[in-house]
C-alpha cells in the first residue's frame, strides 16, 4: 500500500488510527505492529513473511550479542547477522544482477537466473536491523528492548517502505512511552498533506514532461530539450521522495514518534559535498556511520581517505538499485566530491552566487545518470546535454516551446517549494485558518488527482 | 486573520470513551481544526456522493470497488466520467446505427467487411502472411471497380475471464488494395484523430495535416461537444462544427488504447461505428482510414489486466470488420514494429507503449504508401 492511494488514505488510516487512539495505551505497540504487518501484507503478501523472518533472526542475534555471559563471541554473531541480513538484500536485490552479468561474461546460462521481485522496502529495513545490530554490539544499545518494541521498530509503516532510516536510540523511549497529543496528530496530518501535495502534484506532474522527453527518445534531442528534461527529473525525484520524507514524518508525529529529518533544502546548496549533507540524511548519515568511519574515515591519510570514500560511494551508488549506472551514478559523486574535498568546495560554500549555479548546472546531470538505467540510451542522453548528435535532432525547438508552455508554471512552483521559504511561511504562520484550508484544499486536489488516475488505470497511463 | 488560540493541548492517553465529556471534546475541537475540517469536507462529499448515486443512474461507479473507491469518488467522477457517459448516440442508437453498417450492402461505400472478408484458416505467423498480401496487392491490376478486401487471419483463441475483452482469435490485416504511392501534398487536405501515438504522428512526422489528438483521447470523448486539441493551434474545437465546415479528402482514425479498461469491445465497436456513421454523413466523400492500434511491448504486456496485445488485437479486429475496401479501409503498422510473437520491438520504444520519435517516419511512410487516390468525375 502506497500512501498517496486511495486504500490507505481513505481505508486504512482512518481505520488504524480510530483503533489506535481507542485502545489502551499499552496495546498501543501490538495495534502498530499489527497494522504495520497489514499495511505491508496487503501489497507483499508472501514477503511479509521475509520482514517477520527478519525481525525474528535479528533480535534473537541482538539479544546473544548483548549477553554478558556470552561476550566473546560477540564479534562471531555479529559477523553471522551480517552475513544473513546482507545476504538475504544480496538475494533479492542483487543476485539477479550479478548472475545475469556474469552470464553475459561467458555468454551463456551459466548460472540459473532466478528473476526474483524486489521486496517493498528491504533495502530500508535491512539498514534499520543492521544498524540496531552494530548499535547492540557498540554498547550504544546496553538493555535488549522487549520483542515487539523492536518489531515495532523495524516495521512501522510510516518509515517501513521508503525510510527515513531510522536509528534505534533515536525512537528507544517512544517506543516504550508515547505520548499522544492532539497538537501532534493535527501538526502531522497538515505534514503529510503538504508532502502528499509535493508527491502528486508536484512530482507526478513534472514527472509527466521527463517521461514525454524520453518516449520521444533519449538520442534525439536537442541541447536545450535535454537540459529541460534534467530539470524536469531533477525536480521530480525531489518532491517525490521529500514528499514521501514528509508524508513519513507527518504519520510518526500523529502516532507520537519524532522521526529524524530526511532532507533539508537540498537544492539550496552551494557544494555537492553539502547537498550530500541535506539530501537523504539519514542514509549518508548511515553510511559515515556504519562503514566509512569504521574503515578509517579520513584519518588514514590521503591515499586511505580517497580510497574509502570509493568504496562508500560505490555503496551508495549501488544501494539505489542493482545496475551499472547505479554504480556510475555513485562514483561521479566520488570524483565531484574528492575533487571538492582540494578546497574547491569550501570556496564554492563561501562564494554568494557562483556555488548555487555549479550545484544547479551539476546535480541535474548526475540525476540524469541515475534515472536511464540503459547505459546506450544514457550515453545518448548525456551527449544530447551538450550537443553531440549521432543521429537527427528530432525534438527541437518547436517541442521545447510547446514543453515551456506546458509546463512552465510547474516549473515555477517547483523552483519556489525548491527554496527553504515555502517551509518557512508555513511554520510561521500554520495555524491561521487561511493556512490551514490552503493545506486542505492541497489535499483535497491531491485526492482528485489520485482518484482520477486510480479509478481508470488507463487515464493513469495517459496516453 | 483571526489567530487561533492554543488551549492547553490535550493528552490522549487514549480516548476512554466513558470520560469524553464536552471538555475533551472542546479540547480536540480547539486544537484540531484542521482534521475537523477535513473530516467535515469529507462528510459533505460522502453524503453528497451517496445522494447522487440515488437520485440518477449511475453506471461509472463499481460497488464491488469499495477498497478503492469512497462513495465521495461518485462526485469527483463526474467530471472526468463525463465524457464517457454522454457519448454521441446512446446505447440503442449505437446498436442501431452498427446494425445499418452491417445490412445495407447496398448503401454506396457501405458493406461489412466481417461478412464478406475471406477468413482465412489457422496461420500463426501473420506477418507473413501480410507481406504475402502485400506483394499480391502489387501483382493484382487495378480494376475500374476495385473493392478492397480486409482478411483476417484465425488462431486458435485463449480462454480470457475478463469483462472488458475476449481473445478475439483472428488478427486483421491491413485491408487489400492496389494503393498508390503518393507525397506529402496527399496529407494536406487530411485530418487525423487519435490519442497520444497520433500525437507522435503530429509531432514528429512532419505531415503537413489537421491533427485533432490528445492524450487519453477516446472514440467516446471524440465528438464530444468539449472538443479535441487542435495541435496547430493548441486550441479545444469541438469537432462538429470543423467537420461541417471544412471539406475533408482524407480521415485517418486511431483509437481504442483508452477503451481497453472501460465497457467491452462489443460495446467499443457499436461507438465506433456510430462515430463512423457520423463521420461519413458530414464528409461524404472523404477516404477514412481505420488505423490498427499499436500493440504494446512485451514488458508492458500484462495478461492480469486489461492492458494487453489480447485485448489491442480484440479491438482492433472489431474495428477491421467496419472497413468496406470502398471508402473505408484498414491500415495496420503493427508488423513494421512488432517481433514475431507480436510485442512492440523493445529497441523502438523508452515506455513499451509510444514509439521514439523516428518510429513516426516509417509510419509516415507506410502512410505514403498505402494512399488511396479518388479520381474525381
Amino acid at each position: 500500500m502506497l500512501f498517496s492511494s486511495i486504500e490507505f488514505l481513505f481505508r486504512f488510516l482512518p481505520v488504524f488510527m480510530l483503533i489506535y487512539l481507542l485502545v489502551p495505551e499499552k496495546y498501543r505497540n501490538f495495534v502498530l505492529l499489527s497494522g504495520s504487518l497489514v499495511f505491508y501484507g496487503v501489497g507483499e503478501p508472501y514477503y511479509v513473511l521475509l520482514l517477520v523472518f527478519s525481525i525474528l533472526i535479528n533480535y534473537g542475534l541482538g539479544r546473544l550479542i548483548l549477553n554478558d555471559k556470552l561476550i566473546e563471541y560477540k564479534l562471531p554473531f555479529l559477523v553471522f547477522t551480517l552475513i544473513v541480513d546482507f545476504g538475504l538484500l544480496f538475494i533479492f536485490k542483487y543476485q539477479n544482477f550479478v548472475v545475469e552479468n556474469i552470464n553475459k561474461l561467458v555468454s551463456y546460462e551459466a548460472i540459473p537466473v532466478l528473476d526474483l521481485v524486489l521486496p517493498l522496502g528491504i533495502s530500508f529495513y535491512t539498514f534499520q536491523t543492521v544498524s540496531y545490530l552494530i548499535d547492540c554490539y557498540r554498547g550504544k544499545i546496553k538493555k535488549a528492548p522487549s520483542l515487539i518494541e523492536f518489531a515495532v521498530y523495524v516495521s512501522m509503516f510510516p518509515q517501513l517502505i521508503a525510510g527515513p532510516i531510522v536509528k534505534f536510540d533515536e525512537v528507544s523511549e517512544k517506543l516504550k512511552k508515547r505520548r499522544i497529543s492532539a497538537g501532534g496528530l493535527e501538526n502531522g496530518l497538515k505534514r503529510f498533506s503538504i508532502g502528499l501535495g509535493y508527491k502528486v502534484l508536484l512530482a507526478n506532474q513534472i514527472g509527466t514532461l521527463w517521461n514525454t522527453i524520453m518516449t520521444a527518445g533519449a538520442g534525439n534531442l536537442s541541447a536545450p530539450v535535454a537540459w529541460l528534461g534534467a530539470f524536469a527529473y531533477s525536480f521530480q525525484i525531489y518532491f517525490d521522495f521529500w514528499g514521501y520524507s514528509l508524508m513519513a514524518k507527518g504519520l510518526g508525529e500523529m502516532l507520537g514518534f519524532r522521526l529524524p529529518k530526511n532532507f533539508d533544502n537540498p537544492y539550496a546548496s552551494k557544494s555537492i559535498s553539502e547537498f550530500w549533507r541535506r539530501w537523504h540524511i539519514t542514509l549518508g548519515r548511515w553510511f559515515k556511520e556504519y562503514l566509512y568511519i569504521p574503515m578509517g574515515g579520513n584519518r588514514k591519510g590521503f591515499v586511505r581517505t580517497s580510497f574509502n570514500l570509493l568504496i562508500v560511494w560505490a555503496f551508495t551508488g549501488l544501494w539505489h538499485g542493482a545496475g551499472w549506472n547505479f554504480l556510475l551514478w555513485g562514483l561521479a559523486f566520488f570524483v565531484i566530491i574528492s575533487i571538492e574535498k582540494s578546497g574547491i568546495g569550501k570556496w564554492l560554500e563561501k562564494s554568494k552566487i557562483l556555488g548555487h549555479i555549479y550545484v544547479i548546472a551539476v546535480i541535474p546531470i548526475t540525476w540524469v545518470i541515475f534515472a536511464i538505467t540503459d547505459i546506450g540510451q544514457l550515453g545518448m542522453y548525456l551527449q544530447n546535454m551538450f550537443g553531440i548528435h549521432t543521429g537527427n535532432v528530432m525534438v527541437g525547438n518547436t517541442q521545447l516551446f510547446r514543453y515551456i508552455k506546458e509546463y512552465g508554471v510547474l516549473f515555477i512552483l517547483c523552483m519556489i517549494f525548491a527554496t527553504p521559504y515555502p517551509m518557512r511561511l508555513y511554520r510561521g504562520y500554520k495555524n491561521r485558518w487561511l493556512v490551514i484550508l490552503i493545506v486542505a484544499a492541497v489535499f483535497w486536489f491531491s485526492v482528485y488527482e489520485i482518484m482520477v488516475g486510480s479509478n481508470n488505470p488507463f487515464l493513469y497511463f495517459r496516453f | 486573520m483571526k489567530r487561533m488560540k492554543r488551549m492547553k493541548d490535550l493528552d490522549l492517553r487514549h480516548i476512554d470513551l466513558k470520560r469524553l465529556d464536552i471538555k475533551c471534546w472542546k479540547n480536540i475541537l480547539r486544537n484540531c481544526p484542521y482534521l475537523i475540517v477535513l473530516i467535515i469536507t469529507w462528510l459533505f462529499m460522502t453524503v453528497g456522493g451517496i445522494l447522487l448515486m440515488l437520485y440518477r443512474d449511475y453506471s461509472g461507479f463499481k460497488p464491488d470497488a469499495f477498497w478503492t473507491q469512497p462513495f465521495f469518488a461518485v462526485i469527483m467522477e463526474t467530471e472526468m466520467n463525463d465524457g464517457i457517459n454522454s457519448v454521441v448516440q446512446t446505447g440503442n442508437q449505437a446498436q442501431e446505427a452498427l446494425a445499418l453498417l452491417k445490412e445495407s450492402d447496398d448503401r454506396s461505400g457501405w458493406m461489412f467487411a466481417g461478412i464478406s472478408g475471406v477468413i482465412y484458416d489457422s496461420t500463426k505467423d501473420y506477418i507473413a502472411k501480410a507481406e504475402a498480401a502485400k506483394e499480391e496487392e502489387i501483382n493484382e491490376p487495378a480494376a475500374d471497380e476495385v473493392v478492397g478486401q480486409t482478411l483476417f487471419t484465425t488462431y486458435e483463441p485463449h480462454e480470457i475471464d475478463s469483462i472488458y475483452y475476449s481473445d478475439a482469435g483472428k488478427v486483421a490485416l491491413t485491408t487489400e488494395y492496389p494503393y498508390v504511392k503518393v507525397e506529402e501534398d496527399y496529407f494536406d487536405d487530411a485530418i487525423f484523430f487519435g490519442d497520444s501515438r497520433t500525437l507522435g504522428i503530429s509531432d514528429y512526422s512532419g505531415l503537413n495535416a489537421d491533427f485533432y489528438c490528445e492524450n487519453g483521447m477516446t472514440i467516446y470523448k471524440l465528438l464530444d461537444e468539449k472538443g479535441v486539441v487542435c495541435q496547430a493551434t493548441g486550441e479545444r474545437d469541438d469537432l462538429n462544427q470543423v467537420l461541417q465546415q471544412k471539406k475533408y479528402g482524407k480521415i485517418y482514425i486511431m483509437l481504442g488504447m483508452n477503451e481497453l479498461g472501460y465497457r467491452d469491445t462489443a460495446y467499443f465497436l457499436e461507438q465506433y461505428a456510430a462515430v463512423l456513421l457520423q463521420l461519413r454523413e458530414w464528409q461524404p466523400e472523404a477516404v477514412i482510414y481505420l488505423q490498427a492500434n499499436l500493440h504494446v511491448s512485451r514488458e508492458k504486456n500484462n495478461i492480469k489486466t486489461e492492458f494487453n496485445n489480447i485485448n489491442i488485437n480484440d479491438k482492433n479486429a472489431a474495428i477491421a470488420t467496419l472497413a468496406d475496401g470502398k471508402g473505408i479501409f484498414y491500415l495496420d503498422v503493427n508488423p513494421l514494429f512488432t517481433d514475431s510473437e507480436g510485442y512492440l520491438n523493445g529497441d523502438l520504444t523508452f515506455d513499451g507503449v509510444h514509439l521514439f520519435a523516428q518510429g513516426y517516419m516509417t509510419w509516415r511512410d507506410f502512410l505514403m504508401e498505402h494512399a488511396v487516390v479518388v479520381e474525381e468525375d
